[in-house]
């Protein structure tokens, strides 16, 4: 492996679409949707990385 | 609190990362120094990130926040007083020693600079020290586990520990490092959603602020007297025991974080690895103390939220991270919360492996068992050793299960032992006449100071087992004072000792002492790549931090 930013880019990629593939839920205290804004970040994180990583390459 | 499917699959992908990070990194990994010290080939962002997810364990996550809960934001001075000025100071001023005498430890500079049996006492304690905070933290999260998710000890610990030596085993240092880094953004994306769901749900910072007592929100108005604060604690206090002597003491003197830091791949990067750190650890805050202060706001809002009491009366303020949890996560982010709870406890554990199995290939075993053994044997002693690392972390959090006590009383004997260390070091980097038996004598002089200064006074019935002189308001004011008379007892021991004995010729001490080495140069550098800048950015970052929440 060259280049920690690939493994972590994916698994935040795998992480947020879990979440935003489960916006309905709710937790007792919020009725935001957090699954899909933490999700939405996630995707947008991994994304990144792995843009980086591969920008490098 | 319980976990749905998608919560487990969570938890299924990132243990199925961490392990496959480990697989991968295992090609890299031919000799012992590869094993044990990355070859010195990690690049710097990688390096920094992981400087300070080493120290971010389980215990260092809950238990900020129960502090957070319980002192309001005062907490934050373990960051902005007990560790960026630290950080500082190890990557501008130490690392040049660290890295440009080759040692390979933070023992083995100690034998460089001084002698073997000041090694050899440092190298001892600090192996049966990491063992021993490595199993402690692996039995508060079993038993943190068990009683939040309902989940068996024995699977939390067991689990926990095999995936984490499975991966440090493989990849040595450089896993570990590397998972660092993935387990350092999983703790921040983990958690960073809980602090804003808290803190918006009490209404934003002014809303929050109005509903606690002013001390909770502020950091050092409430410093001027002990009496006028949670902590106990007033501003000398604070500054030179926390903030100088066992901020220091663990900043530029722990090998655990250390190491990080060594393994960067040129003299550059080790001396920005903790510069570049202290810019998320100065945020890091707002992630783990923010969310318990917050807890204290909703649970006077009427929302139905309330810290659990403990058995004997008071809140449980260890339960504020995992209630609010319970309370603004639904499934999915549950899910990656927990695992950031795992991962938090990884980092710390992996951290103590590898500083653990370095220290004992190379300060114990190669120096005292077996010296000139060809390399293939060492890197085997340091895949042992990470196995045995591992296996008496275990033993070691079914002792605190059984002995709880036994672990307090080893707790206090390390902090004994930890409290004098940076007063050797600084003697020994910056005054090229400090001796092997003055640093020696001042050590042990410094911990019997330490143990006699608890032993003297008593806080919240803790100590004055000699007798009582002084009692404290808290036991982190005796903590505090206790590490400053340490401090100052070793710095003075030291110093007279070695005017009474013959320091070593100058030309041992190149590369070990300022005055005695040249220090590479770096004015043809941008400077945004010199230390000095950087450092002053930080320090100016940290002083409007402080102004902000005075």
């Amino acid at each position: 492996m060259n280049d920690l930013r690939i493994p972590i880019g994916a698994f935040f990629l795998i992480a947020g679409a879990l979440l935003v593939a489960m916006p309905s839920a709710r937790a007792p205290l919020t009725q935001a949707p957090v699954n899909l804004y933490a999700g939405l970040v996630m995707l947008v994180f991994g994304g990144v990385m792995v843009w980086l990583a591969r920008r490098r390459s | 609190m319980s976990l749905g499917r998608i919560d487990y699959v969570i938890l299924s992908v990132y243990f199925a990362f961490v392990l496959g990070i480990g697989a991968l990194m295992r090609r890299r990994v031919h000799t012992s120094e590869d094993f044990l010290t990355s070859h010195r080939s990690v690049p710097l962002w990688i390096t920094s990130l992981a400087f300070i997810a080493a120290n971010l364990g389980a215990q260092e996550v809950v238990g900020m926040c129960a502090s957070g809960a319980k002192y309001g934001l005062m907490t934050a001075h373990f960051y902005w007083v007990g560790a960026v000025p630290a950080m500082l100071f190890v990557g501008v001023f130490m690392m040049p020693f660290y890295y440009g005498s080759r040692a390979r430890s933070v023992p083995e500079y100690l034998k460089l600079r001084f002698d073997e049996k000041t090694r050899a006492l440092n190298a001892a304690t600090f192996a049966v020290m990491t063992v021993f905070s490595s199993g402690i933290s692996m039995y508060a999260l079993g038993k943190l586990f068990e009683l939040v998710l309902g989940w068996s000890f024995t699977a939390s610990v067991l689990l926990s520990a095999a995936i984490v030596l499975v991966y440090t085993f493989l990849g040595g240092l450089t896993s570990a490092i590397y998972n660092e880094v993935l387990q350092f953004f999983l703790i921040v994306l983990g958690f960073a959603p809980l602090a804003i769901l808290a803190v918006n749900k009490a209404g934003g910072w002014t809303g929050l602020s109005s509903r606690l007592p002013a001390v909770m929100t502020q950091t050092w108005r409430h410093l001027g007297d002990a009496s006028q604060n949670p902590m106990g604690v007033e501003v000398f206090g604070m500054v030179a025991g926390l903030g100088f002597v066992l901020s220091f003491g663990y900043w530029c003197t722990d090998f655990l974080v250390v190491q990080r830091a060594m393994a960067a791949d040129s003299m550059s990067a080790a001396r920005r690895t903790p510069l570049i750190a202290a810019f998320p650890k100065m945020i890091m805050p707002f992630i783990v103390i923010v969310p318990g202060v917050a807890a204290m706001a909703l649970s006077q809002m009427g929302l139905g939220y309330a810290l659990p009491a403990k058995p004997g009366g008071g809140p449980d303020y260890d339960l504020a991270l995992t209630t609010l949890m319970a309370q603004f996560y639904p499934s999915g982010i549950l899910g990656v919360g927990i695992t950031a709870l795992m991962a938090s406890f990884m980092s710390g554990m992996a951290g103590n492996v590898t500083a653990f199995n370095t220290v004992f290939t190379y300060d114990l075993y190669q120096s005292y068992v077996h010296r000139n053994a060809p390399d293939r044997h060492y890197l085997w002693v340091g895949r042992f050793a990470t196995v045995g690392g591992v296996g008496l972390s275990i033993a070691t959090a079914y002792l605190a299960s059984l002995f709880n006590n036994i672990m307090d009383l080893l707790q206090l004997v390390f902090s004994f032992v930890n409290a004098p260390l940076f007063a050797t070091f600084l003697l020994g980097m910056f005054w090229k006449r400090t001796t092997g038996h003055g640093a020696f004598t001042g050590l042990l002089a410094g911990t019997a100071a330490a143990a006699a200064t608890h032993g003297l006074t008593v806080a919240e019935g803790k100590g004055g087992w000699i007798g009582v002189v002084h009692t404290f308001p808290s036991t982190m004011a005796q903590n505090f004072w206790m590490a400053i008379f340490a401090w100052s007892v070793c710095f003075t021991v030291t110093i007279l000792l070695s005017l009474a004995s013959r320091p070593k010729p100058e030309e041992e001490l190149r590369g070990l002492v300022y005055g005695c080495t040249d220090i590479p140069g770096d004015h043809s550098e941008p400077w945004y790549r010199r230390p000095g800048p950087l450092a002053l950015i930080v320090g100016v970052a940290l002083a409007i931090l402080n102004a902000i929440f005075w």
